[in-house]
């Protein structure tokens, strides 16, 4: 198996303002969000990152997006290093997340060509995977109707299709099916597995465990930002479901055991 | 009536715990305290010129009452010219600060020796600090004079200057104001919804895991801010251009664009563009400092209060040193003010120009910072 990602002890601390010493009830000035987490990902596979919220899945893929710097450690994508080589990465992976949103007053038609300039997609095949991918996903019918016109799963699939312009072999969605009605999900969802078909990697991150079971191939669990658990989902689910599993793992962590 | 005081006490208790909201309402207090201070300064200064200065003066009919003519010359240095008219066109161009029409057989009237009330006429130039220093010197020693009665500039019109000057005086003393106040507004319509808005939805870092460089979204970002602020700017001096003559009645004419040449348009234009390169660049850095759209209003309305006070700042000080010009905004106002009065040196405006492109350079710079930051931009 080819090794695409290669994540070697990555570790990031945040400053906790008053108000988040607050809100989190501690006294703590220094927060550790993901803590010498390691792991690798292969060509081709789905590998999902499982955990409550708060537990560094959100963090850690900020960090392999280069959107934010780790405090220790480095990561690989395809060879390029996200602190040495950061512009290289993010020519190479997509990213999305249901927290990233789009501009209400632009078309789907005007932000795919916006942002095939950005990531210099060739205006021929710009326009070649434009017309496969919102015709696959529906979008074709809405290509020059603003975002704020259309519906949330709409917004999402445009979402979906505007973090791929580039054709990306390695591909990070952190919490995809957030807040999308049971149809928007199964497109969603389904194009996952179109995508890991064609042979590219996913890193996925969820709560959903049905999520979790349906797609991955390998699952890594964290908790506080540790790995607490890296295996493949047969292995995971062998003797129980991946929803017991995380739970016993869950409740061993919270008792300290590992 | 319960109730009421409920949700009063909420409301104050929301106020008081929001710092930023009690500086933003207790700023324009302090700012007024401030320019008021300095106007009131400037203005128990304005007329007053040097102790030791001497009003160059025409005088026809000069009287030879001595204790007159000891006052008179206390505080004028006669000059001799071929003709009234030539010392009035002098007046009018500058040159000479005042002409001093006695009456003949004025010394009757000062020894009381008239039953005639005649009338003395003291030409001066208002647009000219030096010349109107005269015309209040003078006239405070002829009113020391008046018993016997004879009036002073009684009927016509004694004010020599040119039309062009009177347009350029007035002009001068509010352009940089209005230039600074639109321009700001400009500005502040548009840089807090393109960062902040972009941070607050969450489409700012879409952008930024594209393999964009970030100083190139920040420059991005400033140039077409720039341009939208602009064009308001643009179309709001040229509003006022064309409604001037409408504003200023009859003493202007029919256009007070007209008194300005190609040079000083050049001159105007690339002063307009530093200007809101600076103020574009500094709201974008409050912008991007704010964690929403609401945020960067509040923090950029005591900037924009700053600089409306530049505005003024440099109403009063024209005519300071060009060292001033060196000073970004405050020597933009003070070269707009110089171009208006038709007193420019290239030398001031290029300073001016310059000192405002360094500070947007610096600015653009800590903006291409604060995208790499991500203290700053994810932080929530």
């Amino acid at each position: 198996m080819e090794e695409i990602l290669k994540v070697e002890n990555l570790t990031k601390s945040f400053k906790l303002s008053r108000r988040q010493q607050k809100s989190e009830q501690t006294d703590l000035t220094v927060k550790v969000a993901v803590d010498g987490l390691s792991f690798s990902a292969y060509r081709g596979e789905i590998f999902g990152l499982l955990g409550p919220n708060g537990a560094g899945k959100t963090t850690t893929l900020r960090m392999l997006a280069t959107l934010i710097k780790p405090d220790g450690g480095d990561a690989f994508i395809d060879g390029k290093s996200i602190i040495s080589d950061e512009q290289a990465v993010r020519g190479k992976i997509g990213f999305l997340t249901s927290e990233l949103k789009l501009e209400d007053f632009f078309t789907p038609d005007y932000l795919f060509g916006f942002f095939s300039e950005l990531y210099g997609v060739d205006r021929t095949v710009r326009d070649n995977r434009k017309r496969i991918l919102f015709s696959k996903f529906g979008i074709d019918r809405f290509a020059h109707v603003k975002l704020a016109n259309l519906s949330t799963g709409m917004k999402q699939k445009v979402s979906l299709v505007i973090s791929i312009v580039h054709d990306p072999d390695f591909i990070i969605f952190d919490e995809p099916t957030n807040g999308l009605d049971v149809l928007t999900a199964k497109v969603v969802t389904d194009f996952l597995q179109e995508l890991k078909s064609q042979g590219k990697t996913i890193i996925l991150s969820t709560h959903i465990f049905s999520l979790v079971e349906k797609l991955c191939d390998r699952v890594g669990i964290i908790i506080d930002g540790k790995l607490v658990a890296l295996d493949t989902l047969e292995n995971l689910t062998r003797e129980q479901s991946i929803e017991d599993a995380f739970f016993a793992l869950y409740e061993r962590t919270a008792r300290g055991s590992i | 009536m319960k109730n009421v005081l409920t949700i009063i006490k909420k409301e104050f208790a929301r106020f008081f715990k929001d710092k930023r909201m009690i500086v933003t309402v207790l700023l324009p207090g302090l700012l007024i305290y401030l320019v008021y201070s300095v106007m009131g300064a400037v203005f128990s200064d304005s007329g007053k010129t040097d102790a030791n200065y001497k009003y160059s003066a025409y005088v026809v009919n000069a009287p030879a009452n001595e204790q007159f003519l000891n006052a008179f010359n206390s505080v004028s240095e006669i000059k001799e010219f071929a003709s009234v008219d030539e010392a009035k066109k002098s007046v009018a161009e500058g040159k000479l600060d005042i002409v001093v029409v006695f009456p003949e057989n004025f010394d009757a009237v000062l020894d009381g020796n008239s039953s005639a009330v005649p009338n003395v006429e003291v030409y001066y130039n208002s647009s000219a600090e030096k010349s109107v220093g005269g015309y209040m010197a003078v006239t405070a020693i002829l009113e020391a004079f008046k018993d016997p009665a004879f009036s002073i500039n009684s009927g016509g019109s004694f004010d020599l200057v040119e039309e062009r000057d009177a347009a350029g005086k007035i002009l001068s003393s509010i352009m940089p104001l209005l230039m600074f106040a639109l321009l700001s507004s400009g500005c502040i319509a548009v840089a807090p919804e393109s960062i902040a808005g972009e941070k607050e939805r969450g489409t700012m870092a879409t952008m930024l895991i594209t393999p964009v460089k970030r100083w190139q979204i920040a420059l991005g970002k400033i140039i077409s801010l720039t341009c939208f602020a602009l064009l308001s700017g643009i179309s709001s001096f040229v509003g006022v251009i064309l409604s001037l003559p409408k504003l200023l009645g009859g003493m202007v004419g029919s256009s007070a664009a007209a008194f300005y040449g190609v040079g000083d348009y050049f001159m105007i234009f690339g002063l307009i563009i530093s200007v809101v390169l600076v103020i574009i660049s500094a709201f974008s850095v409050m912008s991007a400092l704010s964690k929403s759209v609401k945020e960067a209003g509040t923090m950029i309305t005591p900037l924009m209060m700053v600089i409306i006070l530049m505005g003024v700042g440099s109403m009063f000080l024209s005519g300071g040193s060009v060292g001033l010009y060196a000073i970004p905004l405050l020597g933009s106002g003070l070269a707009m003010s110089a171009i208006m009065s038709f007193t420019a040196s290239p030398l001031g405006v290029a300073l001016a120009i310059i000192s405002n492109v360094a500070v947007t350079a610096a600015l653009v710079a800590l903006l291409s910072f604060m995208f790499k930051s991500e203290r700053i931009m994810f932080n929530k």
